[in-house]
């Protein structure tokens, strides 16, 4: 690009902001990385201002940020941990330049964070309910934050059932997490694999295999439908087999939840790109019914 | 209303009177035949303003949202980072924008500004930013073959959202204040007082130049969008529009209306970037495309139909509180497959009125 094509702008000297720059990131610092699965990290990092970080601590299970790296660009990406946790942290896969641009970060590297942004999880409203989360391979990564929650909130909430499906063992998203959740009492946590093979400790895998759906059908499994949230989210035909089978159970389309992904670029409602109907997945989601979903009409 | 009059010699006389103001003026000029532009008015070309002419394709909507804009400036020095957003306060002042554009800049407000998340750029732009409406009382010159704001309710003269309006009323124009800056020019000694005359004068004028529209789709717009937001388009006509499009994005780029943009980081000297903001078309493939190739928006009917429903859709009205189409018609003269909204307009009323009588 010709920087002599840049119109109408003059350095910051006019007068002071009245509103907040929403497309200004801030400043954060890479702390660590940890590998979760083929091409999948995991990077802890906070803010370099320490404000920042505790403006930025009051996001909702469900919400996203956008990451700038500088000279490459920005990205939306799901929040992990839940606002009950200490740390800060984005597990992203890397299927594009931005993603590439984090992934070779090192710790103590600076990129930026502007967030949190969109609608989440409204917990609040489920309390009271049985909780179901589904979740396909990387599908656990904006689940796990509401998981979180709800578990740091466990009075609040009945039944809570985690089913995490991946393509092999290896492939299991959060290891410790899931480990975490199968011993906790209160929680139902079941695993199933498309294709077994070796797990991570070298064993072979002796858990269910099948997709996802094949663990509702299972004699030790129960599934709650009656004053049930289900939260699903995975790869699009995923997401379609497991929808027709809570469908099947008897869940109503408006008891089951999800998050959408779309390209964006600004995260506020006014670059356009996100927008599917009359939604703007950034501002009116990314968490919609099924019902609301399915009004949308495109695809997922 | 505040009204005066001035005489036809002194209208350029706003112009000055603004540029002494420190406002950069612009204007629109003429070349040989459609040839029409805005430009910022100098002592040079001032006398070659025009007061009448075919609207300039290239809409006014860069002064508030421009086709490239930087938001960012970061230095990277160490691994260090500054980041410094960059702003614009230039005054500036549109004379003789017309009532179709005064629209559109409003829909911009509403949309940039009229929800949560306002946007500082646009906001920085605006509120430097002085509107002269000139109404179109040319029938020759002012009003084009497309023009349709008639249907959109705003023209031929807009009611609102000008600083300052002026109407040719022969040897004088009539000027009227639709702000407190805009009255504040009532000051110079170049306006008088309008007569009961003068008023009833420019009510004959708006009356007569109404007719001059084509009556033509003007009264099927509120049906199409009466059809758009209640899903009633048979799906062979999105199809059929669809198939008319050429991909080529003009009818957003020259839509005083559309707000979409991209993002994108650009290096510079010393290790630096620059974050900018480019004007973005829904026409465009890649528009929707994410990361990884998925795009969940494929088919070419698919993209056009998202431009017609965002502006025509009941939801997106409320929403803004104001259309996203304006009535102005660039996308009908620019359009290469005929499918500007007068026609999109009229291919919903062939298919809605087929399948009711069917």
């Amino acid at each position: 690009m010709n920087p002599s094509a840049i119109e109408h702008v003059t350095p910051a000297t006019g007068p002071p902001e009245i509103v907040e720059n929403v497309y200004l990131p801030k400043v954060a610092v890479l702390d660590r990385v940890v590998s979760e699965i083929n091409e999948v990290k995991t990077f802890y990092w906070h803010f370099e201002d320490s404000v920042e970080q505790q403006a930025f601590k009051r996001f909702r299970p469900g919400q996203f940020a956008q990451v700038s790296l500088f000279g490459v660009g920005e990205f939306p990406t799901s929040l992990p941990p839940s606002p009950t946790e200490d740390a800060t942290f984005f597990t992203v896969r890397q299927v594009g330049s931005c993603t590439a641009a984090l992934h070779q970060l090192q710790p103590g590297a600076k990129f930026a964070v502007r967030g949190p942004y969109g609608n989440g999880f409204p917990m609040e409203e489920y309390r009271g309910k049985n909780l179901v989360f589904v979740a396909g391979g990387i599908g656990l990564i904006p689940l796990r934050s509401a998981i979180i929650y709800a578990l740091a909130h466990r009075s609040d909430y009945e039944r809570i059932q985690i089913f995490h499906g991946a393509k092999t063992p290896n492939e299991l998203m959060y290891v410790p997490n899931l480990h975490e959740w199968e011993r906790t009492p209160g929680v139902e946590c079941h695993l199933t694999v498309d294709r077994p093979g070796n797990d991570r400790s070298g064993e072979g895998w002796t858990g269910n295999v099948g997709v996802v759906g094949s663990l509702f059908k299972k004699p030790d499994v129960k599934v709650a439908v009656e004053n049930t949230m289900a939260f699903v989210c995975g790869p699009p035909i995923m997401f379609r087999f497991v929808i027709k089978d809570l469908l099947e159970m008897g869940f109503q389309e408006r008891n089951i939840v999800s998050t959408l992904e779309r390209y964006m670029k600004c995260g506020v409602g006014k670059c356009g790109h996100c927008c599917i109907g009359v939604a703007y997945v950034c501002v009116d989601g990314p968490v919609f019914t099924y019902e609301q979903i399915k009004r949308l009409g495109e695809d997922i | 209303m505040k009204a005066r009059v001035l005489p036809r010699n002194d209208v350029l006389k706003i112009v000055d009177l603004l540029r002494q103001q420190s406002y950069e003026v612009i204007a629109p000029f003429r070349e040989r035949g459609r040839d029409t532009f805005l430009e910022p008015v100098t002592d040079q070309n001032r006398d070659r303003i025009q007061l009448h002419l075919p609207n300039p394709y290239y809409p006014p909507k860069r002064y508030v949202f421009p086709p490239i804009e930087r938001l960012l400036k970061v230095e990277r020095s160490n691994g260090d980072l500054q980041i410094v957003p960059t702003y614009d306060f230039q005054k500036r002042a549109i004379f003789g924008i017309r009532s179709c554009d005064v629209a559109g800049i409003y829909h911009l407000d509403r949309f940039y500004l009229g929800r949560e998340l306002p946007d500082i750029y646009y906001q920085n732009h605006r509120k430097n930013l002085f509107l002269v409406n000139m109404a179109c009382t040319d029938p020759d010159l002012d009003i084009g073959e497309e023009c349709f704001c008639m249907c959109t309710d705003t023209g031929p003269a807009a009611r609102d959202h000008f600083d300052l309006q002026l109407m040719d009323l022969g040897d004088e124009f009539m000027a009227v204040a639709g702000t407190p800056a805009g009255e504040a020019l009532f000051a110079d000694p170049i306006f008088r007082k309008a007569s009961p005359e003068h008023v009833a004068r420019r009510r004959a004028i708006l009356e007569e130049v109404r007719k001059r529209f084509k009556p033509n789709t003007t009264s099927w717009f509120s049906a199409a969008i009466q059809a758009v937001s209640r899903g009633e388009i048979p799906e062979e006509t999105w199809d059929q529009i669809g198939n008319r499009c050429l991909e080529c994005g003009g009818c957003t780029y020259v839509c005083p209306a559309c707000t979409c943009f991209t993002v994108t980081d650009h290096s510079v000297e010393d290790n630096g970037v620059e974050r900018l903001r480019i004007w973005d078309s829904c026409a465009l493939s890649g528009f929707t495309r994410m990361a990884g190739g998925f795009n969940p928006r494929r088919a070419i009917h698919d993209r056009r139909n998202r431009r017609f429903f965002r502006k025509l859709a009941h939801y997106f009205i409320q929403r803004e509180l104001s259309m996203a189409c304006v009535g102005c018609g660039r996308c009908a003269a620019v359009c290469h497959g005929d499918i500007g909204m007068p026609s999109v307009v009229e291919m919903i009323r062939h298919a809605t009125t087929r399948s009711k009588e069917a």
